[in-house]
C-alpha cells in the first residue's frame, strides 16, 4: 500500500498551478487551493463573503450578522482601529491571528464588508 | 464502502476487577499487558484499559456510601486557556494529567502534592493563529515515559520518575498546516500512536506511530487518500486538500495487532453537490478514509480493513470520536464505536464488518436512518448552493461528543450521552486556502437552533450497547459535554456543563450524590486508589469549540463563567 507524498511536498506544484490559473485570468479550479495573501501589499483580492463562509463564519454566525462563539459583527460599534488591531493579532483563547495571512489591503476590505452588513432578506 | 483481510480471530480477554488493593501495588513497568490488564488501582491509558470502558472496577465508593463523597485535594495548573479537557492517568498511586498548552503534571493521588511539572516551549506566534487551540486531550503512558502531543506538531516523552524531555520529534510542518495535536497519544508495544487534527483543515490528516524508545517515526497513514484505491475516491484532485485527521484517541487490539482508530471528516464540511456528490461539488466521490473507523497493523501502520460509516461526509459528522468498546456476545467478538452523527456503530472486531447501527440522538435528519444490517445510509441530505429551509440535525457539535461514556460490565449497560440540537445552514460555494498557511474550509454560514421537538437539552441514557435498549434516561437543560465514568461500586458520574458532579444509581438512574465544581466540565473523569483508598478525578474548566455556543445560547451561568479557567477536583470518602 503506497503513501503518498507528504502535504509540503505538493506546495510548489500547487502554488505553480495557482499563478498560471491567474495568469490566464481563470478562476482557480475548485480543487486547486488559493492563496489568500497576494503579491502586492498594497492590493487585496480577497472574497470576503467566502471568507466568511471559509473561516470567519465558525464563530461569526451568518457572515457575522448574528452573535456566536464570537460577536456580532453586523452594526459593531468598535473602531477600524480596533477591528483591524484585532484581526491582525487576535485574542487569546478567543480570535485567531490573521497578520501573517492578510495584507493591509486585505483587512481594509474585511472592515469595509462588516461595515457594509445588511440584515438579510429571506 | 469497505475493504476487509482475511478474517483475523479477535480474542480479548475482559480483565474483571472487582478488587481494590490495601497497600499500593509496587512500582512496575508499563507495557501492553499490564495496560490490557487494566488494575482498577490504575488508570493507564486514556480510555482506562484497550478494551475502552472507561469504568473502574473499585467499589470503595459505593451507592450506600456515595453521600459522604466529599473534595480531597484539587490542583490548579494556570493559564487554562479554553479551560481543562484531558482525561487524567493514574499509575502506582502517581496522578498525570495536561492541561492548556500542553502543561503536564504529576502529583500524589493521596495528596495532590506536586512530584515534577513540564511546560513545554511552544510556537507562540503560531499558537496564536490556531482556532482548535491550546487544549490538550491527554497523555500516554509506557516504557517509564509520559508522552504528549503538542499544537505545533510535536511528540514529546517525559521520564515518568523527572518530568525530563527523553525525546521531542517534530512529525508535523504545523508552521504551515496551522494544525497540530490535541488529542491524546495510544501507548502499545513499543509504539505510540497519534492522530493529526484536521477535519475542516485542507491538509491530508495523518496518524502517525513513534518509537516510544527512540522517539523515531515508524510510519503515518493519510486518512485522506492514502492508498491509490482511497485516492480514486476524490474528485478533480480534490484529496490534495481533502481534510480528514484522527484528532481523538482509538485503542488497540491485541489479539491481531489492530489499531482502531476513527477519522475525520473531509473539507469543505459542507459541499454544494446536492445529490450528485459522486461526479459533481467540492470533492466529489466518497472521500476515503475521511469519516471512517480503520485498522490499522500497529508494526507497519498498514490498512487492514475500515468501515466508511459516512461516505461523503456533507455534514461534519465524523467518526473521530476515539471511543471503542471491545465486547463479546453470543460467540461474537464485538466493537462499539459512536458516531459524531448520533449513531453508535456495532462492529465484527476481526474486520470491521456492521453488526448493528442504532441511533442514541432523537434530533438525526441528514439521514433517514441507517440500515443497522449494513451501515448504508437510507435517505441522506445533500445541499446544493443556497439557505437549507429544514434547520439540520444534530448541530455542529453533533449528536455524540468526543467525549467518551462508560461499560459497566457488571451492569452490562452502556451509559452514553445524547444531545438534542439543530443548526440552520446556508451553504457557500469556496476555495481551499492554503498559502501562506492553510485556513479553515467550513463552506457554509450557520446558527445553532432549536430541534423540532422543541428546546435544546442533552440525556445521559443506559442502554444496552449492542441493540441500544433503553433502561433509563436523565435529561439536562444544557447537553453536557464531559466524559462519564462508571464503577464497580453501583456508580455512574456524569460531569454537567454548569460545574455540578453527579453521581447515579447504575441500574436506576437515581440521583445519589452531587457537587457543584464551580466551572464547567468538558473533559474527563476517572478512578483509581492510592494507598489503599479510592479516589474519583476530575477535570472542571470551561472554554471551546462546543462550549463556546453555551454563553450566546443559554445565557447564565455561561455568559460569566470563565473560559480561562481549571482546577482538578479530587473526591475520596470523608
Amino acid at each position: 500500500m503506497t503513501l503518498s507524498a507528504p502535504i509540503s511536498a505538493l506546495a510548489p506544484a500547487l502554488a505553480l498551478a495557482l499563478a498560471l490559473a491567474l495568469a490566464l485570468g481563470a478562476a482557480a479550479p475548485a480543487a486547486l487551493a488559493q492563496s489568500a495573501a497576494p503579491a502586492a501589499p498594497g492590493v487585496s483580492t480577497l472574497d470576503v463573503n467566502q471568507l466568511f463562509a471559509t473561516t470567519c463564519g465558525w464563530c461569526h454566525s451568518e457572515g457575522g450578522r448574528e452573535a456566536g462563539k464570537g460577536p456580532q459583527l453586523m452594526n459593531t460599534k468598535r473602531s477600524d482601529d480596533f477591528i483591524r488591531h484585532r484581526i491582525k493579532y487576535g485574542k487569546e483563547g478567543g480570535m485567531p491571528a490573521f497578520g501573517t495571512t492578510f495584507n493591509d489591503a486585505d483587512i481594509d476590505a474585511i472592515i469595509r464588508y462588516i461595515r457594509a452588513l445588511k440584515p438579510q432578506q429571506d | 464502502m469497505k475493504r476487509r483481510t482475511k478474517g483475523l480471530a479477535a480474542t480479548v480477554a475482559f480483565a474483571a476487577g472487582a478488587l481494590i488493593a490495601a497497600t499500593p501495588s509496587l512500582a512496575q513497568q508499563i507495557d501492553t499487558a499490564r495496560i490490557a490488564a487494566g488494575d482498577p488501582n490504575d488508570w493507564l491509558t486514556y480510555h482506562g484499559s484497550y478494551n475502552g470502558y472507561h469504568y473502574s472496577g473499585l467499589d470503595q465508593i459505593n451507592a450506600g456510601n456515595v453521600k459522604d463523597l466529599d473534595v480531597a485535594w484539587i490542583h490548579v495548573p494556570g493559564h487554562s486557556t479554553r479551560g481543562l479537557q484531558s482525561m487524567p492517568l493514574v499509575a502506582d498511586g502517581i496522578l498525570y494529567y495536561s492541561g492548556s498548552y500542553s502543561r503536564v503534571f504529576a502529583l500524589d493521588g493521596a495528596t495532590g502534592k506536586l512530584v515534577w511539572s513540564y511546560f513545554p516551549e511552544l510556537n507562540d506566534a503560531l499558537v496564536a493563529r490556531q482556532t482548535h487551540s491550546p487544549y490538550n486531550r491527554g497523555l500516554a503512558l509506557g516504557e517509564g515515559k509520559v508522552f504528549v502531543g503538542t499544537v505545533d506538531g510535536r511528540l514529546i516523552a517525559l521520564d515518568m520518575k523527572t518530568g525530563k524531555p527523553v525525546w521531542d520529534t517534530q512529525l508535523q510542518d504545523s508552521e504551515k498546516l496551522t494544525v497540530g495535536f490535541t488529542g491524546a497519544p495510544l501507548y502499545a508495544k513499543g509504539s505510540v500512536v497519534i492522530g493529526s487534527q484536521g477535519g475542516e483543515w485542507p491538509n491530508r490528516g495523518p496518524i502517525f506511530a513513534v518509537d516510544a524508545a527512540t522517539g523515531k517515526k515508524k510510519w503515518e497513514f493519510l486518512t485522506v487518500a492514502g492508498t491509490e484505491d482511497a485516492k480514486k475516491t476524490w474528485g478533480n484532485d480534490s484529496w490534495r486538500t481533502g481534510g480528514g485527521g484522527g484528532w481523538m484517541t482509538g485503542t488497540y487490539n491485541s489479539a491481531d495487532n489492530t489499531v482502531w482508530w476513527g477519522t475525520a471528516n473531509p473539507a469543505p464540511l459542507y459541499d454544494w453537490s446536492g445529490p450528485d456528490f459522486m461526479t459533481k461539488g467540492a470533492r466529489p466521490g466518497t472521500n476515503l478514509y475521511t469519516t471512517s473507523v480503520l485498522g490499522l497493523d500497529l508494526d507497519s501502520g498498514k490498512l487492514k480493513f475500515y468501515h466508511q460509516e459516512l461516505p461523503h461526509d456533507a455534514w461534519d459528522f465524523d467518526s473521530a470520536v476515539g471511543e471503542f468498546i471491545m465486547l463479546d456476545r453470543d460467540g461474537k467478538q464485538l466493537m462499539v464505536h459512536p458516531n459524531k452523527g448520533g449513531f453508535i456503530f456495532v462492529y465484527d472486531r476481526a474486520d470491521a464488518k456492521v453488526e448493528n447501527v442504532w441511533p442514541i440522538a432523537q434530533n438525526i435528519n441528514f439521514v433517514k436512518t441507517i440500515d443497522p444490517k449494513t451501515g448504508e445510509l437510507i435517505g441522506r441530505r445533500d445541499f446544493g448552493v443556497g439557505k437549507v429551509a429544514e434547520p439540520l440535525c444534530p448541530h455542529i457539535s453533533g449528536g455524540v461528543s468526543w467525549n467518551s461514556g462508560s461499560y459497566d460490565p457488571k451492569t452490562g449497560l452502556y451509559y452514553k450521552l445524547g444531545q438534542e440540537w439543530c443548526m440552520t445552514l446556508e451553504v457557500v460555494k469556496t476555495t481551499p486556502v492554503t498559502e501562506p498557511q492553510v485556513q479553515l474550509n467550513i463552506g457554509a454560514n450557520f446558527k445553532i437552533a432549536k430541534p423540532p421537538s422543541g428546546e435544546i437539552y442533552g440525556h445521559l441514557d443506559a442502554r444496552d450497547p449492542i441493540t441500544g435498549a433503553k433502561k433509563w434516561e436523565v435529561r439536562y437543560p444544557e447537553p453536557p459535554l464531559a466524559s462519564v465514568l462508571s464503577t464497580g461500586g453501583n456508580l455512574v458520574f456524569l460531569p454537567d456543563t454548569r460545574g455540578i458532579v453527579h453521581a447515579y444509581d447504575a441500574e436506576t438512574g437515581k440521583e445519589l450524590w452531587n457537587h457543584n465544581d464551580g466551572l464547567g466540565h468538558q473533559g474527563g473523569i476517572i478512578s483509581y486508589a492510592a494507598g489503599g483508598k479510592q479516589y474519583v478525578a476530575v477535570v472542571a474548566g470551561f472554554g471551546g469549540m462546543a462550549s463556546d455556543d453555551y454563553a450566546p445560547t443559554f445565557g447564565e451561568p455561561y455568559k460569566s463563567m470563565p473560559r480561562d479557567e481549571g482546577v482538578l477536583v479530587v473526591y475520596s470518602l470523608k
